[in-house]
């Protein structure tokens, strides 16, 4: 026999049935499966539509199986025309085998008889064709145990449990597999992506990606440092090893593909605590340097201020420039101070949103926040653990930027809520200008300060930063013009507490 | 007869300045400007007060202090610096320094001026010494008192800044001079301490308060004298210490921490003690911005 016949049960597509004879096949239409019975020629593979078997009645299945013994049977479930096109895809690109079986994980069949010979039909159509005669039942059995092997798969849902994505491309660049991690990852929403050619699914920074690391397996494979790609903010890792067969042919490549984004973050912030310290470690140094000649100059003029006795109008004019000139050094000094040394004071529980309130009775008798409104959302029972003088100074600092953002004319709105994992979340936000992005990297560094000189000391937000931090706590914020928030996550206050108990025993 | 002060430190203008001060206000005074040459003219010449610099090249102040007492045992001692005072509050309890002044920008005269003259002529008690305006006082006779107290001191400081915590530290300061102090109740058995206590006239505690041209003060004496420098020392650098953990390492301690807060609180937290006799807790805060920088460490006990 050298025309495999397939037999279509209710699936009269003439386009597809075209194609498959230009392909070799011999497409063999019915409309319902008791006509099975009724044709007399050997065929390879039997297609049918859900619908026919929903209306076939049991005897009629029995003889089904009983005159197609041996032969892979498909069940089709939902729109013949996607059938046609996954088909017709396969014809094209000669690969029938693979897309037939991807056809599988598109929808098509549910049920256990489906998958059972669904999956084999990977590679049962031209297999069977050439090998039908001499060795079909061999091939049977190898494709019972591979369906048996997917099956199994399947069932215990490998792919689908592991929290990476996976991602299996073949060197003819078609998606051979893909977890639902992995399209979670990737951002893909389409369903039916499995056997797509990857350019037309993945982003196209990753299709850059995949096209260079397809070069790379068809050369001489070297493994080589993980890649990063980000996609919408998100920070991917790659992992990509090639796939070969038994005689190391390349096959395919597999990517496993992991989010960072946290870890990102994390060595982020280690990096700019790391600057902080040493910033801190530097600071204070300059400031002890500082007190000393300062005291001085201030000692020296206070007895000049009292002292000079000839010409005493110039004297007082001089010194007591000198005097103030010193008490604004003294007042850099003590702000430098409070930044780098941390101030033991008391250690209490405190209700966040009462820390709030304090926060503002600091700040709403300023003109500044005549014009805006201040909204609360704040949920009760949320506590947290520390020197409240300190938390206020975070939500301070954040607060003074906002109304100076909102130029004196807006609505902050506070709310707090309860995090994961017994944390405080904070959201502070403004309706204000927003932040430059161009400033974005540099909002928390020392120094760092749109304000005009000497209207802020750039250490407002990077004092927040290390008191949030060394609070255990994570600060950050997300920003567009009129629609700006900062967010502090601080420990509850209750682990804290429990924490404390069981460490007093 | 003129007071000899000695006063030390590596910063010649900073000797120089104060030193004019110093003798201006009646006192003799000699320079070194390093611990050898301290150690040198006391071996020369007889001191009554060596005020000397922490932080030197060669000898530190703190061992200048061990070293010069240890020769002359009637000598007083001060130490100065520029540094944060909480940093040598383990070295404090270790030598058992009880003065340290802070140089404060601007610099305090009146403060050294007052504790030159505290450490010598020991005549500490009493909030007039330390305000230059009138001052009230009263006695607390019962804990049914101490809050009326209390609202009469802060009511009439207007300009008070941390009304809040001052009242909390006010309470602190006045129900421990009560039960710790009068009644010589454990400190760490505070659950065990009677609601109400009365007390009688030689247990009452007497307080005073004040406002001048710079600062509001008050003051809360009892007349017993229980508390031991060491013991305010050691409660002081238990809270000041961070442990492993970041965490100061008498954070779970039953008692102390008032004392600790109290000074962390009030701009200036002195302690004048009279062993067996007296001990009084002067209270000084001073007017927003005035003399910012570290507090000194201000204890006096005889």
């Amino acid at each position: 026999m050298n025309i495999a016949n397939i037999l279509l049960v209710n699936i009269d597509l003439p386009l597809l049935n075209a194609q498959l004879i230009e392909h070799g096949y011999n497409p063999l239409m019915v409309s319902d499966i008791p006509s099975i019975l009724d044709i007399d020629v050997p065929f390879a593979v039997v297609l049918i539509h859900q619908d026919a078997i929903g209306e076939a009645l049991a005897e009629d299945m029995e003889r089904l199986y009983f005159v197609s013994s041996g032969v892979p049977i498909g069940v089709f479930i939902g729109d013949p025309a996607n059938i046609a096109a996954g088909l017709r895809r396969a014809l094209d690109e000669g690969t029938l085998e693979r897309v037939y079986g991807h056809e599988v994980e598109s929808g098509l069949a549910t049920s256990r008889i489906d998958r059972m010979y669904l999956g084999a039909g990977l590679e049962t159509i031209a297999r069977a064709h050439r090998q039908a005669e001499d060795d079909k039942e061999l091939l049977h059995k190898e494709i019972s145990f591979r369906n048996r092997v997917l099956e199994h798969e399947r069932e215990l849902n490998i792919a689908g449990s592991i929290t990476s994505g996976l991602v299996v491309v073949d060197t003819g660049g078609k998606i051979f597999l893909i977890n639902e991690y992995a399209r979670r990852l990737l951002r893909i929403v389409k369903n039916d992506v499995v056997g797509a050619a990857y350019r037309q699914v993945f982003p196209d920074k990753i299709s850059r990606f995949v096209e260079n690391e397809l070069k790379r397996i068809s050369g001489e494979w070297k493994r080589h440092e993980m890649k990063k790609i980000t996609v919408d903010e998100a920070v991917l890792e790659f992992a990509t090893y090639r796939m070969n067969d038994y005689a190391h042919n390349p096959i395919g490549l597999l990517m496993l593909i992991n989010d960072i984004t946290g870890q990102e973050n994390t060595t982020a912030q280690l990096y700019r605590s790391e600057k902080l310290a040493t910033l801190g470690t530097m600071l204070s140094g300059i400031a002890h340097e500082l007190r000393n000649p300062l005291s001085i100059i201030s000692a020296r003029s206070q007895m000049a201020l009292k002292k000079a006795e000839w010409d005493k109008d110039w004297a007082t004019k001089n010194f007591e420039s000198i005097d103030g000139q010193v008490n604004r050094c003294a007042g850099i000094l003590n702000s430098l101070l409070e930044y780098t040394r941390y101030k033991a004071t008391q250690q209490a529980l405190h209700k966040v949103g009462e820390i709030l309130d304090e926060t503002l009775t600091h700040v709403e008798y300023q003109n500044i926040f005549d014009a805006i409104t201040v909204e609360k959302d704040y949920q009760a029972g949320l506590v947290v653990f520390g020197d409240r003088s300190r938390f206020v100074q975070i939500f301070l600092n954040i607060i003074l930027n906002a109304a100076d953002a909102m130029g004196g004319k807006g609505v902050l709105r506070l709310s707090t809520r309860a995090d994961k994992q017994s944390q405080v979340l904070v959201e502070i936000h403004d309706t204000g200008c927003g932040i430059d992005p161009a400033a974005k990297d540099r909002v928390f560094d020392p120094f760092f300060t749109t304000k005009e000189p000497g209207k802020g000391t750039g250490l407002g937000l990077a004092v927040a930063y290390k008191v949030v931090q060394d609070s255990g706590g994570e600060i950050w914020f997300t920003s567009k013009p009129g629609n700006t928030s900062f967010f502090v996550q601080l420990p509850s206050g209750k682990r804290k507490v429990y924490e404390g108990k069981t460490a007093a025993g | 007869m003129k007071e000899k002060l000695l006063l030390v430190d590596d910063e010649a203008d900073f000797l120089d300045v104060l030193s004019e001060f110093l003798r201006d206000e009646g006192y003799e005074v000699a320079i070194a400007h390093d611990a050898k040459e301290a150690l040198t003219i006391l071996g020369a010449r007889p001191v009554d007060l060596l005020l000397s610099d922490i932080n030197m090249p060669g000898m530190k102040g703190f061992e200048l202090i061990k070293e010069a007492c240890r020769l002359y045992p009637s000598l007083k001692c001060a130490l100065i610096t520029a540094y944060d005072v909480r940093d040598y509050l383990y070295m404090a309890k270790h030598y058992n320094i009880g003065n340290i002044i802070t140089k404060t920008t601007p610099f305090n005269f009146d403060e050294v001026k007052l504790l030159v003259k505290n450490i010598l002529t020991e005549d500490v008690f009493g909030l007039d010494h330390y305000m230059s305006g009138a001052v009230e006082e009263t006695r607390v006779r019962s804990t049914n008192e101490i809050e009326n107290v209390i609202k009469q001191i802060v009511g009439g400081m207007p300009d008070l800044r941390h009304k809040r915590k001052f009242r909390q530290v006010l309470n602190e300061i006045i129900v421990n001079a009560v039960y710790y102090g009068a009644k010589s109740e454990r400190g760490d058995r505070k659950d065990s301490w009677p609601q109400e206590v009365n007390l009688s006239s030689e247990e009452e505690i007497v307080i005073q308060w004040g406002t001048d041209a710079e600062k509001t003060g008050v003051a809360v004496r009892d007349q017993k004298g229980v508390l031991t420098k060491e013991e305010v020392l050691y409660w002081l650098e238990r809270n000041a210490t961070r442990g492993e953990d970041g965490v100061s390492v008498g954070l779970l301690d039953e008692h102390g921490k008032g004392l600790f807060i109290s000074r962390e609180t009030i701009d200036r937290f002195i302690v004048n003690i009279k062993r067996g006799h007296t001990t009084e807790i002067v209270m000084l805060n001073y007017k927003e911005g005035l003399y910012d920088g570290y507090r000194p460490l201000w204890i006096q006990e005889f």
